[in-house]
């Protein structure tokens, strides 16, 4: 619980939902751009990253929850829990020195993106009868066409489409770790310099 | 301040019940979604008890528009997808080697209207409750301060956040930024929109958070709050009604499975 009370300073509250609003910014830049991308959790993997695992699992799960009440996607709050976990494993890549490099950065996010795939699947197929309400299932019943069952298609859907997004996302955050003032790294000390 | 939410305000006694006796509910609804067996009961619960409630608080019409909007998405996909592939025998349809079936067709509206049920329950929280008093109605009851803080403040800077990313956007298009080009160079764009943005709130957080600290934000012990809720023993008891109700539903639709 040592770990948990360090990485919760008033700076680390204030930065969170600076963070969840950056998760929606980017998103919806993404849309405006029409990328074939979500890129809804650079924020939540930032905060990971900087300050630590717990932070980024709060930070996922808020994220989510916050979606949930502002209306713009309901569905978010199931997948809160995939949401926490993501941003937990960019805490502890950050702190095991990943996002250091843009190369290992994409590596992780490639691990990240399957292990989202493989918690996802199962809440679309057994909550949502195997979809999510947006764009991406097109190519669920692509799957589904080749004969997969819901569980399947929707694994195939986010093995597809979680991993690349979250390299992306992990090689944005490497990038802005670069950019970000040394002085604002310290404070929080996850990533050993 | 302006904050991104559903809440519509209005003087009814939907909108007057204590934000705890409206989650209860939500969970009574969330329950009734899984549970009950077939299309006709849970369109029973959506038309007798969801849509009157929307009544009584006064938000009828925002109420069905907004789930008429989110659900749309969810009948189609489902509608289509299990209507080609969870299979029966009553094809309405064959495209080549795949035959769009009655009982798919079914089993896909089943599932939207489970979704439909927990969705109004949804609404009629989201509709009828201000987030701070949501929030502070659970932090009353234990949720840590810090994470109510959190969830307010983000739904107070939402809006905000989308109209900066839409002035960067704007900014470096008016310097030149080519948007309508093809794939691979529209990703790279996302270095000078997202740079911008991150690093100005950066600044923004360090400037939040020694405001807060001059007003003791992190000070430990109780803290008075600007608004106070309104509830009363009458709630106190529907609010143990419902759960109760919630539970016989789950003891109902799993005794068979445990006699089996």
């Amino acid at each position: 619980m040592n770990g948990f009370r360090k990485e919760f300073s008033t700076l680390t509250l204030v930065l969170i939902p600076v963070a969840i609003a950056i998760n929606v910014a980017i998103g919806q830049l993404a849309i405006t751009l029409k990328l074939p991308l979500y890129l809804d959790s650079i924020g939540t993997i930032l905060v990971g990253v900087l300050v630590g695992p717990w932070a980024g699992a709060i930070t996922g799960f808020l994220a989510n929850v916050v979606w949930t009440l502002s209306g713009l996607f309901p569905q978010a709050i199931a997948w809160a829990g995939v949401a926490a976990i993501i941003g937990a494993l960019a805490g502890a890549f950050g702190r095991a020195g990943w996002v250091n490099s843009w190369s290992r950065a994409a590596l992780a996010g490639i691990i990240t993106g399957f292990v989202a795939a493989i918690l996802s699947a199962p809440i679309a197929a057994y909550v949502f009868g195997g979809v999510t309400g947006t764009g991406t299932d097109a190519v669920v019943a692509m799957f589904r066409s080749a004969g997969l069952d819901a569980l399947g298609a929707n694994l195939g859907q986010g093995a597809v489409s979680e991993p690349l997004d979250k390299a992306i996302s992990f090689v944005v955050v490497w990038a802005v770790m670069l950019a970000l003032p040394l002085r604002f790294k310290n404070r929080f000390g996850n990533v050993e310099e | 301040m302006q904050s991104s939410s559903l809440y519509i305000e209005r003087n009814s006694g939907l909108h007057a019940l204590h934000p705890l006796t409206k989650l209860a509910l939500l969970g009574l609804c969330l329950v009734l979604a899984f549970a009950l067996p077939d299309i006709r009961w849970l369109l029973a619960a959506f038309g007798l008890l969801l849509l009157p409630l929307a009544a009584w608080g006064r938000i009828l019409a925002p109420f069905a528009r907004s789930g008429f909007s989110i659900i749309l998405p969810f009948v189609i996909s489902l509608a289509l997808i299990q209507g080609f592939f969870a299979g029966g025998d009553t094809a309405l349809l064959t495209l080549g080697r795949f035959a769009f079936t009655w009982e798919g067709l079914l089993a896909g509206l089943t599932v939207s209207a489970r979704l439909l049920v927990a969705l109004g329950g949804t609404l009629l929280l989201m509709l009828s409750t201000r987030p701070d008093h949501l929030m502070l109605a659970l932090t009353e009851r234990g949720l840590p301060q810090a994470l109510g803080y959190i969830v307010l403040t983000a739904l107070q800077i939402f809006p905000r956040f989308q109209d900066r990313a839409r002035v960067i956007l704007e900014a470096q298009q008016a310097r030149g930024l080519e948007t309508q080009v093809n794939l691979l160079r529209r990703l790279r764009l996302l270095v000078p929109l997202i740079g911008p943005l991150i690093l100005a709130s950066i600044v923004d957080v360090e400037e939040r958070a020694m405001a807060l600290e001059a007003r003791a934000f992190s000070r430990p012990g109780q803290k008075t709050s600007l608004i106070s809720l309104h509830d009363s023993g009458f709630q106190v008891l529907l609010r143990t009604g419902l759960l109760l109700a919630a539970l016989a539903l789950i003891v109902w639709r799993l005794l068979p499975l445990v006699r089996a």
